[in-house]
C-alpha cells in the first residue's frame, strides 16, 4: 500500500531522512515512534507529497486525492465556523463524502460546529482537523500527533477513531506517546536521526530476538549472585534494582531457562523469585535510540 | 463549500472588502470636492497666503480621485491582495488546502480572480462617486474617455495581483510579499520617466483615466495595454510554478 525504498531527505547537507524504507501494508495502523527531530514529520510530509525527497522513491497504492493529511497542531482561517471547514474538506474530496455533522459529532464538535474557529481550543483545532480529515472518506490517513493537544478523554476517542479505521483506511500516525502507539498499531516503526531502527508487530518489537530479560530476587547477596552470573557467557547485561533484586539480560529466553537456576543454585543464595519480565515498548524504544 | 465562497468569506467576514471599497469610495468623494475648492480651502488654511490657482476643469476631479488612489488605494489593494494570495503564510492552514487540491493553480485562480474583481469593483465604485461630483461640482466628462480609461485601469489593477501572486507564492511572509510588490510598483514609474520605455510599461496605463479626458488618444496607450497583458499572463505562470514547488 505505501513503501519507500532509500528514502533520504536533507536540509542543508544535514540527513533528516537516511535510507528510509518503510512497508505499511493495506488496511493497517502503522505507528512512527521516534523522539525528537527523528524525522517523523519529514517522513509524513514526504508521504504526503508536500515536501520531496532528495534521493529514494515513495510508492503509493492509491491516487494522491485519496491521501488525507492532518498536522500535529491544525489551524483553519479564524472566521469560518467548524461545520464550514468540515464543508470545504467534503467540497473538495474526489469521491463520495461523509456527513459533515456526522463527523463533527464523532469529534465531539456537535455543539460548536456553528461557532468561528476563531474561539477554538487547541484541542477542538486537532478534534476539527481530524473530523476535516476523516469526512472524505480517504483510502490512506497520515496523521502527525494526532492526540498531541487532546485531554485523556479526546485522546482514548481519537484512538478509538483510529482503531475503528483499520481494514477501512491505511493509517500512518506518529505519536510520542508510547502507549498509544503499542495499543492501536498493527505495525511500528522506529525512526531515530532520519534512520528506521525497528519495523515489525508490536510482538515481535517487544519479545523479538533480542533477548529477555528475568528478575531475580534474593533474601541477601545480591553482590554475590551479580558477581556470579557476569561471568556466565549466556547473560548479556545485568543490572541492579535495588539491595535484593537484579535484571538480568540473557542471549535467549531458552539460554536463560536453561542456565538461570542452576547458576544461582551453585551461588548458593536464598532465591525467593525469578521471574520473566516483559519489557514495555518505552524500555525497547530506549533500548533501540540509546 | 467551495474555494471560490472561501475567498468571497475571506473578503466579507475579514472587513478586506469593506477596506477596500471604503478607501476607494473616500477618495471618490473627496476628489472632486478638493479639485472644485482647492483655491477655497488654500485660502482658508493657507495662513493668509492667496494662492490663485486657474478654474478647474471636470477632468481635475478625476485626475484628484487618481492622485489618491494611486498611492493610498494601490497600497490597500496590495495589502488585500497579499492576505490572500500568499498561500503559505500559515503553513498548517497552507496543508489543509494543498492536500486538497490537485494542483496550486485550482488554489490560485479563485484568490486571484476574486482579489481582482474586488479590487477592480472598488475602483469602480470610486470612481462612480468621482464621476457624479465631477458632473455635478465642474461639468459633464466624456464617456467614452471614462470608459476606456477605466478598462485601462483595470488591466494595471489585473497586473497588480498578478505580481502580488508571484511574489507571494515564493514567499511565506505577507510582509514580505507587500514590501516587494510595493518596490517593484515604485520602481515602474521611475524606470518610465525614460519615455523610450515609459510607453511600453504597465505603469503608463495609470495615467489613461484622465489623459484620455484631454488630448491623450487610445493608441498611446495600446503598446503599454499588450505588454501589461503579456506581463500579467507571465506573473500568473511563474505564481502557480513557484507554488508548485514550494515545499512545506
Amino acid at each position: 500500500m505505501i513503501s519507500t525504498r532509500g528514502l533520504v531527505k536533507r536540509y542543508r547537507g544535514v540527513p533528516a531522512l537516511d535510507g528510509v524504507d518503510l512497508e505499511v501494508p493495506a488496511g493497517s495502523v502503522y505507528g512512527l515512534v521516534g523522539p525528537n527531530g527523528a524525522g517523523k514529520t519529514t517522513l509524513l510530509s514526504i508521504l504526503a507529497g508536500l515536501r520531496s525527497a532528495d534521493e529514494g522513491s515513495v510508492a503509493i497504492s492509491v491516487n494522491r486525492s485519496q491521501v488525507a493529511v492532518l498536522p500535529d497542531a491544525p489551524r483553519f482561517e479564524r472566521w469560518l465556523t467548524g461545520r464550514e471547514v468540515v464543508e470545504l474538506a467534503r467540497g473538495l474530496a474526489a469521491g463520495p463524502t461523509r456527513s459533515a455533522s456526522a463527523v463533527l459529532d464523532e469529534a465531539g464538535l456537535g455543539d460548536a460546529a456553528d461557532r468561528s474557529v476563531g474561539g477554538y481550543s487547541r484541542g477542538m483545532l486537532q478534534r476539527l482537523g481530524l473530523a476535516a480529515t476523516v469526512v472524505s472518506n480517504p483510502a490512506v490517513l497520515l496523521l502527525d500527533e494526532p492526540a498531541s493537544a487532546l485531554d485523556p478523554v479526546g485522546r482514548r476517542e481519537t484512538l478509538d477513531l483510529v482503531r475503528r479505521l483499520r481494514g477501512e483506511a491505511t493509517v500512518v500516525f506518529s505519536s510520542h506517546i508510547l502507549a498509544d502507539v503499542q495499543e492501536v498499531s498493527d505495525r511500528i516503526g522506529v525512526l531515530d536521526a532520519g534512520r528506521l531502527l525497528f519495523q515489525g508487530s508490536a510482538e515481535s518489537l517487544l519479545g523479538g530476538d533480542d533477548g529477555s530479560i528475568f528478575e531475580v530476587r534474593v533474601r541477601s547477596g545480591a553482590d554475590r549472585v551479580a558477581t556470579a552470573l557476569r561471568g556466565e557467557p549466556w547473560v548479556t547485561g545485568l543490572t541492579a534494582v535495588d539491595d535484593r533484586r537484579l535484571r538480568v539480560h540473557a542471549t535467549s529466553t531458552g539460554d536463560a531457562e536453561r542456565a538461570l537456576l542452576p547458576a544461582l543454585v551453585a551461588t548458593g543464595v536464598p532465591v525467593i523469585s525469578v521471574t520473566p519480565v516483559a519489557p514495555s515498548l518505552e524500555d525497547v524504544f530506549l533500548e533501540l535510540t540509546r | 463549500m467551495t474555494l471560490w465562497r472561501l475567498e468571497w468569506l475571506r473578503l466579507v467576514r475579514s472587513r478586506r472588502l469593506v477596506a477596500l471599497v471604503g478607501v476607494y469610495a473616500f477618495f471618490g468623494l473627496l476628489g472632486p470636492v478638493t479639485a472644485r475648492y482647492m483655491s477655497e480651502i488654500i485660502e482658508r488654511f493657507g495662513g493668509g497666503v492667496q494662492v490663485i490657482f486657474p478654474d478647474p476643469v471636470p477632468s481635475d476631479g478625476i485626475a484628484q480621485y487618481l492622485g489618491n488612489v494611486a498611492q493610498i488605494g494601490l497600497l490597500v489593494a496590495v495589502l488585500v491582495a497579499a492576505g490572500a494570495l500568499v498561500i503559505d503564510a500559515v503553513p498548517e492552514m497552507s496543508i489543509f488546502l494543498r492536500t486538497r487540491v490537485s494542483s496550486v493553480r485550482q488554489l490560485l485562480v479563485p484568490r486571484v480572480a476574486v482579489v481582482t474583481a474586488a479590487v477592480c469593483g472598488a475602483y469602480l465604485v470610486g470612481l462612480g462617486l468621482a464621476w457624479y461630483e465631477t458632473v455635478v461640482l465642474l461639468g459633464a466628462v466624456p464617456i467614452g474617455g471614462m470608459a476606456l480609461g477605466l478598462l485601462l485601469q483595470w488591466l494595471y489593477l489585473v497586473f497588480v495581483v498578478a505580481l502580488v501572486a508571484a511574489v507571494g507564492t515564493r514567499t511565506s511572509s505577507v510582509v514580505g510579499a507587500v514590501g516587494w510588490s510595493v518596490v517593484v510598483l515604485l520602481a515602474l514609474p521611475i524606470f518610465g520617466i525614460v519615455e523610450a520605455i515609459g510607453r511600453w510599461l504597465p505603469s503608463h496605463l495609470v495615467g489613461a483615466q484622465v489623459g484620455l479626458l484631454g488630448t491623450a488618444g487610445p493608441g498611446e496607450f495600446v503598446p503599454a495595454a499588450v505588454v501589461t497583458c503579456a506581463v500579467a499572463t507571465g506573473l500568473f505562470v511563474i505564481a502557480t510554478r513557484a507554488g508548485e514547488a514550494r515545499e512545506l
